[in-house]
């Protein structure tokens, strides 16, 4: 099952202004289970694409915040997630039809749950 | 488009119950024989309190300018996003201005210089606002 | 201690063309310059609230200037020190906060606003401040006011200081009347139609593209030219905590506010405070750094003739300001190294650019030019500091960057071309406050 993961920055990731509760290894995590991952935010695609590779992972996608329809056009998935910190991320990710998690309820990474994760150990 | 209520006050009360009466009118100083909105207590040209008059206008007008509202402050207008708020001028004055949300017409789709007319929304407190649909 | 301390008299403002030369032109100097940190939301501390920063702030512009505390007999500041999200009605103040500084009668006090008499109880060193007033709002309006006084003979070594805090919350949105069902007062006319901050200049923008046959693009080599400026500017926000670039499609790519102004076209609200030191021309012989004259200073009063000021109102206003400044001041365009007028909203700086006819830019130009070398390399330096745009929502970046580009120590953003004179101010194309600067006394 293919699932897509978008991720705020500020508020909602460890290396976002303020820091945010994901951290890289919970990206990574969902990485390696094969999950398309990458970042909607209001910081500008470059400087998004900048941090990814400051922290060395390479994002499927970067967005601004109101580009999630755009990222949801560009990759097949059978699941969309989006995880922020705002109201702002709320409305963006329903109206792109995207699920959306509170960042301090993703920290659990519910992600893990769904699809082929189930039956990781 | 569901609005925010105008509360009238002793300033522009003359203004409100006009538009619960379908008429627009715009307050005018018979001294200087100038419109005047939003309303003053005093004439913002010659100063004076005592020859300031209600004054009934057509009700048309033009298109100024524009922009279109994606992240209003305001609740209870974000479900309708995006809108337009348009600057609407006055046929009488066209240094009179009215925002209009332009009902009727699509988003960002607004004719530039069109003609418009007056026509009254009723917010859900009861007081009806002047609103401005494209015509012609 | 002064017990109340005023705002500055409305006649200390030079609002009108014809008053001829500014009768201080010259015989006021800036000389020292402190700026606090920079943070995006205060993170609760006594230590960096907007009165900490602000007290650090001017202890750094006295040890720049070679200042001691004893020797300043002026202080004049702006009390608002708002960003946008208010103190949660019914929140207690932190403790701490209570117990680190004297507080006024105000326990918000150097948290979400600031007194002269705050910054005074808590800065003990400052013993002999005999003027104090406030020039309200913005850093460009205590400059004026700073000048004035000094220039009057009131204060002759005067800390002028501005700070801003910034809260959790989103800019204004879903606060206070926005959160209502009703309207009342004057926003009947304006905010009730959900108008945002930046809806006059998108309105403007709109109808300026459409009037001079420009687009929006073309605003684009501005918006990036200023991050860069920002990025070179270590006290900064963008410099300390993102310094990441910005391009053309980041800026074409973000997300809408009010289109035609998206989110790269408003500022970014932040905490951080600035000083200076202004004084005499002879006091500054003994000062360690290089004294900027004030040539002259002028401020926009319009009046709009109804709801919103017009594209053509907005235009009339720079230019009439623009002529003002090089009236008192003696000048005339040409003789501007740089320009540092107010960006934040992006779009101002057109208007603001041609009403001063910055390198013979005229109506409808200024996104013309934008497409030449406005960079700090050539010979058209437009917003060296990089402003708002550059460095965060203060105000006071240009004019920070206006007194180290004369001084020389502009560091990474110094002008490729001599800085001799410079104007700066706002905040609006239609209605601020302004300053020119110059190597010289004129
Ligand atoms: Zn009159």
């Amino acid at each position: 099952m293919a699932i897509l993961i978008s991720f705020d920055i500020d508020g909602t990731m460890e290396f976002g202004d303020p820091p945010g509760g994901i951290t890289l290894e919970m990206v990574r995590r969902a990485q390696e289970l094969g999950f398309l991952i990458g970042s909607c935010s209001d910081r500008p695609p470059s400087a998004q694409q900048a941090l990814w590779e400051k922290h060395d992972i390479r994002a499927d996608f970067v967005a601004p915040k109101h580009g999630l329809d755009e990222v949801k056009s560009r990759f097949e998935a059978d699941d969309y997630l989006h995880i922020g910190d705002r109201d702002t991320d709320q409305q963006f990710a329903e109206r792109a039809g995207f699920r959306f998690y509170w960042a301090y309820d993703a920290i659990h990474e519910p992600w893990l749950t769904l699809g082929d994760a189930q039956d990781l150990p | 488009m569901p609005k925010q209520s105008p509360i009238p006050d002793e300033l522009d009360r003359p203004f409100w119950a006009a538009c619960n009466e379908g008429r627009l009118v715009i307050q005018h100083c018979t001294r200087c024989d100038r419109l005047q909105h939003p309303p003053e207590p005093t004439c913002a040209q010659c100063g004076s309190a005592d020859n300031l008059e209600w004054r009934q206008v057509s009700g048309r007008g033009r298109i100024y300018s524009y922009a279109v509202m994606y992240d209003t402050p305001v609740t209870v207008l974000q479900a309708d996003q995006p809108f337009n708020i348009v600057v609407i001028t006055l046929e009488e004055d066209p240094g009179i201005q009215m925002l209009s949300h332009l009902p009727g017409t699509t988003v960002d789709q607004v004719p530039w210089g069109a003609s418009v007319q007056v026509e009254f929304e009723t917010t859900p407190n009861g007081q009806k606002v002047p609103e401005w649909r494209v015509v012609g | 201690m002064p017990t109340k301390v005023p705002n500055a008299p409305e006649s200390w403002y030079r609002t009108r063309e014809g008053l001829g030369i500014w009768p201080h032109r010259g015989k006021v100097a800036a000389v020292g310059v402190g700026l606090s940190p920079t943070a995006r939301r205060w993170d609760g501390r006594p230590e960096t609230s907007v009165g900490a920063w602000s007290i650090l702030a001017l202890r750094k512009a006295m040890e720049d200037a070679g200042v001691s505390p004893d020797q300043v007999d002026g202080l004049v500041m702006a009390q608002d020190t708002a960003t946008g999200s208010p103190w949660p009605p019914g929140k207690p103040v932190p403790e701490d906060f209570l117990t680190t500084f004297q507080p006024t009668d105000d326990p918000l006090d150097g948290l979400t606003r600031l007194s002269a008499e705050w910054i005074l109880q808590n800065t003990p060193e400052l013993t002999n401040v005999k003027f104090t007033m406030y020039g309200p709002g913005c850093m460009s309006n205590a400059i004026v006011v700073a000048a004035q006084a000094v220039g009057e003979g009131l204060t002759d070594t005067c800390l002028v200081l501005k700070g801003w805090h910034n809260l959790e919350g989103r800019y204004y949105v879903g606060q206070g009347a926005a959160a209502e069902d009703t309207i009342a007062g004057r926003a009947k006319w304006t905010t009730g139609w959900g108008t945002v901050a930046c809806y006059p200049t998108a309105m403007h923008f709109e109808a300026y593209c459409r009037k001079y046959g420009v687009t929006r693009d073309m605003h684009a080599p501005f918006v990036v030219n200023s991050r860069k400026n920002g990025l070179l500017f270590p006290e900064g926000f963008y410099a300390q905590h993102r310094p990441e670039p910005l391009t053309v499609e980041d800026y074409l790519s973000a997300r809408w506010i009010a289109k035609p102004a998206s989110l790269l076209d408003n500022d970014l609200p932040i905490c951080v405070s600035a000083a200076y030191l202004f004084t005499t021309p002879e006091r500054a012989r003994d000062m360690k750094q290089k004294p900027v004259y004030i040539l002259n200073h002028a401020s926009d009063r319009i009046k709009i003739r109804s709801v919103m000021p017009t594209l053509e109102e907005t235009e009339e206003c720079a230019a009439s300001n623009a002529r003002k400044l090089y009236e008192g001041a003696g000048i005339t365009a040409n003789d501007l190294s740089f320009e540092g007028m107010y960006d934040g909203f992006g779009q101002f700086h057109v208007f603001h650019l041609e009403g001063l006819g910055f390198r013979g830019v005229k109506r409808g130009d200024a996104l013309h030019f934008f497409q030449t070398d406005i960079s700090i390399e050539g010979w058209n330096p437009v917003s060296p500091s990089g402003g708002n745009i550059g460095s965060g929502r203060t105000r006071f970046w240009h004019h920070t960057d206006a007194i180290q580009q004369i001084q020389g120590r502009a560091g990474k953003r110094q002008i490729w071309r001599k800085a001799e004179v410079g104007v700066t101010g706002g905040p609006f194309p239609y209605g601020g406050n302004f300053t020119v600067w110059g190597a010289t006394p004129g």
